[in-house]
């Protein structure tokens, strides 16, 4: 069966609503209405929609501060957004304001399905973020290590220790829950350090990028949440004990050590770095030596030249 | 199930808000204009007020999020962030503010709260803040039957005071069902983990719960404790007794309680001052 998409329409006029929660449904799509925007994003935060529209036809008490709420959370930011407007009543400069497309009244029902078709395959085709995540990936880390050489800032590389032990004794769907909670817990550190870059390189490797003075303390951050939600995932004994028990290569039980994560700093304005390949070797190097240590740790790269 | 009761359970697991003091809100806000705000200052406002709380640990426990059993709110705050915190909390404070008589319910909670932790730690146990926030969750289905059963209050409280009977047993006459078994379904609908569901649901029924024995006897004592110590308004004016249930799964004796209880008076006049600064915070 075909999943429905799911739209959130929020207008405070009953009579626009309830006429487009009709046709909208008729298309198969699941329509939940939202009357107050003050209520939207506690409906949202618990139960995401494939898709907004939002009526600015009437009026929309802080409805730009909701839709920059949305799209200030990684988690959340993928959502398309359709903005209804009155004939004339465009915005002029869309710069500041978080929508994808809008349509304008009279409604043209046939138009806004289309824009609704179209927003929700754009974002299929352009989704470069990772679907557990939602992340960005790839492309776009690459992107925002290329844009950040010779900048003031640092490129963090954040992996789990010892993780695939942990996914094959608890199984992929616990592995993925550890997955999720770094990526929210790094999301959370550096949006709340005051900003940066976010990605999801793939599996357990994640980057971020972030000023170069506040790196230490994102990572500081990042690490001393990470060891606080990972005592959750283990048993009372487990944690007494330290160390739970695991198959290694040859069959043989080994004893595998609570989750810990490591963190290599790559300070992006230092004379060594002068490629975006350059910036994953170093911290592969300095990975190694961030995984000498026992549970979790950070290392910055500071071989060239680094000013402290 | 009778029809009474399985139309409130419907109604409940309907429910996806409550309201929340206006103070922790005031205080929540004005905390997180400042941008140094840290997790925890932000965790130990909102472990004041048992609703907002549940309902941060809704949201965290909540399929769309891929998080299994988040249970305490330093952990759910962490994983949702602050600015998700702060909306939620702003979210729920325009429509629905807590009436002024709900004041005594939450110092209730609060204190309930702050004994779960002092018998948690004295008795050494492991998870204290998941302890202490099933603690402060405890009543959390007065909140509900108070919101949804509007019309049967005045009933309830009539039978309390005229047949001089526990809250719980007026409500079960009433409603036939209690806030012990209200707050268990409310939990269950929001996913929150069963050591906080069963302590919540079980709490006037030690006996009844089954993998969270210790966890459920703490806050049954805690509730009486509380009770007996006069801070805060439960709705009973009798304190009851304390379960052999309990009692024996805690291997208490009359040296460990007493020492608890001399602890607990000392931190109240704490948990009093924290309580008139929230309140302070309503009113600016």
């Amino acid at each position: 069966m075909l999943q429905q998409s799911r739209i959130a329409l929020i207008s405070s006029q009953a009579q626009l609503s309830s006429l487009l929660q009709l046709r909208l449904q008729s298309k198969g799509y699941q329509v939940m209405v939202v009357e107050k925007t003050a209520a939207a994003l506690g409906t949202f935060y618990s139960d995401p929609p494939d898709l907004i529209i939002v009526d600015f036809s009437s009026p929309c008490v802080g409805c730009h501060d909701m839709l920059c709420m949305v799209r200030g959370d990684s988690f959340f930011s993928p959502i398309p957004i359709i903005g209804v407007f009155p004939t004339g009543m465009e915005q002029e400069s869309w710069d500041d304001f978080p929508l994808d497309d809008f349509v304008t009244t009279p409604l043209n029902f046939t138009e806004l399905v289309s824009r609704i078709v179209l927003s929700l395959s754009r974002i299929k085709r352009i989704f470069d973020n990772n679907p557990l995540t939602r992340l960005p990936g790839n492309t776009s880390i690459h992107r925002a290590i290329e844009e950040s050489l010779g900048l003031p800032l640092a490129v963090c590389y954040v992996d789990i220790n010892h993780f695939k032990p942990y996914n094959d004794v608890f199984g992929f769907s616990h592995g993925d829950e550890v997955i999720r909670m770094l990526a929210r817990i790094m999301a959370n550190a550096v949006r709340e350090s005051g900003g940066g870059f976010c990605g999801h390189v793939g599996g357990d490797d994640f980057v971020f990028i972030v000023p170069r003075e506040r790196a230490e303390q994102v990572c500081s951050t990042v690490i001393s949440h990470f060891d606080q939600i990972v005592q959750t995932l283990f048993d009372e004994d487990t944690k007494q004990r330290g160390y739970y028990l695991a198959l290694d290569r040859k069959g043989q039980k080994e004893q595998m050590p609570i989750l810990g994560i490591s963190i290599a700093i790559v300070p992006m304005d230092s004379p060594g770095i002068s490629h975006a390949a350059r910036v994953a070797e170093v911290a592969a190097e300095l990975k190694k030596l961030a995984k000498g240590n026992k549970g979790s740790s950070f290392v910055v790269d500071r071989r060239s030249g680094m000013r402290e | 199930m009778d029809e009474r009761r399985s139309d409130l359970k419907k109604i409940i697991m309907d429910t996806k808000t409550l309201p929340t003091l206006p103070g922790v809100i005031n205080k929540l806000n004005s905390l997180s204009n400042d941008d140094k705000s840290s997790v925890q200052e932000m965790a130990r406002i909102v472990s004041a007020d048992q609703v907002l709380s549940a309902r941060i640990l809704r949201l965290a426990n909540s399929p769309s999020y891929g998080f299994y059993r988040v249970s305490t709110i330093s952990n759910a705050m962490i994983l949702l962030g602050v600015n998700v915190v702060k909306s939620l909390a702003l979210s729920s404070s325009i429509f629905e503010i807590m009436e002024k008589n709900s004041v005594g319910l939450w110092e209730h909670s609060l204190g309930a709260a702050t004994a779960a932790g002092i018998i948690a730690r004295k008795l050494a146990l492991p998870e204290v803040e998941e302890i202490t926030t099933a603690g402060l969750l405890h009543d959390i289905g007065k909140v509900i039957i108070g919101l949804k059963c509007a019309e049967q209050m005045p009933e309830i409280r009539r039978q309390i005071k005229l047949d001089d009977l526990y809250i719980s047993e007026a409500e079960k006459a009433v409603l036939d069902t209690d806030h012990a078994e209200v707050g268990g379904w409310l939990s269950k609908s929001w996913f929150l983990p069963e050591k906080l569901s069963e302590p919540i649901a079980y709490h006037h029924n030690v006996a009844g719960s089954e993998d969270h024995r210790i966890k459920t006897s703490v806050v049954h004592l805690a509730d009486v404790l509380i009770k007996a110590s006069g801070f805060g308004d439960s709705g009973d004016s009798y304190v009851p007794p304390i379960q052999q249930v309990a009692w024996d799964a805690l291997k208490l004796n009359e040296l460990l309680l007493q020492e608890m209880v001399v602890e607990l008076e000392d931190k109240l006049v704490e948990v009093k001052n924290f309580s008139l600064e929230l309140a302070n915070a309503a009113a600016v």
